[in-house]
């Protein structure tokens, strides 16, 4: 399996505290698959500094308000 | 269940019922021979226009069935699955054809040689679809 990126997210969080915002709309607004917004959220995949802060600037805070290092 | 993971099974599918043919109808020569048939351009082509009617016709009925999605572009995790899975492909495609080859040192049969690199490609083009499906669920 292949190893799970040392990078953590508050994105289920951000997206509940935004009128719980769906997956989809979140994906639809940094131009991704839904499944691609899931993927992050479980910390399968960890997005492109672009998509990184798209999502930032979706939920209108900081880059490490979003994500963290695990490592 | 992504449209591209969607495609995936269906284009895997649909090669493996094609190889399966081809390759039946590849013993079934070679049965009657007594010996590894030759290549046959008759069962070559059949088996190319049976995966390309196949595929049209799977991919048209998906695209009507998603056609949002099927409209998108790959987006960035969709790419690098699509990346990684046709890179080790790559090696299966490899791995088959230096097969064939080191057979063919040893035997010197070019007809085997011809299905073993035939067999590599379809085995090749299977293995892509099956990574990534494996990439899509377990991730990147």
């Amino acid at each position: 399996m292949p190893k799970r990126p040392p990078i953590t997210n508050r994105v289920r969080e951000l997206r509940d505290a935004h009128d719980q915002m769906s997956q989809a709309a979140l994906a639809k607004a940094i131009g991704v698959t839904r499944q691609t917004v899931i993927a992050i959220e479980q910390g399968r995949y960890s997005p492109s500094l672009e998509s990184a802060f798209r999502i930032s600037r979706v939920f209108g805070v900081g880059l490490e308000d979003v994500f963290g290092w695990e490592g | 269940m992504s449209f591209r993971e969607i495609s995936a099974w269906v284009m895997g599918s649909i090669l493996i019922v094609a190889g399966i043919y081809y390759f039946k109808m590849v013993a079934w020569a070679s049965s009657t021979l007594g010996e590894v048939s030759p290549p046959v351009i008759g069962f070559v082509i059949a088996y190319v226009v049976l995966v390309v009617i196949a595929s049209a016709i799977a991919m048209s009925v998906l695209g009507v069935a998603n056609h949002k999605e099927a409209n998108m572009a790959a987006d960035e995790r969709e790419k690098q699955v699509i990346d990684k899975a046709g890179h080790w492909s790559g090696y299966v495609m490899g791995f088959g054809v230096v097969t064939g080859l080191l057979h063919y040192a040893v035997n010197q049969n070019g007809n085997m040689l011809f299905h073993i690199c035939f067999a590599s490609l379809m085995t090749s083009q299977i293995s892509e679809y099956v990574f990534q499906i494996f990439l899509f669920r377990r991730g990147v």
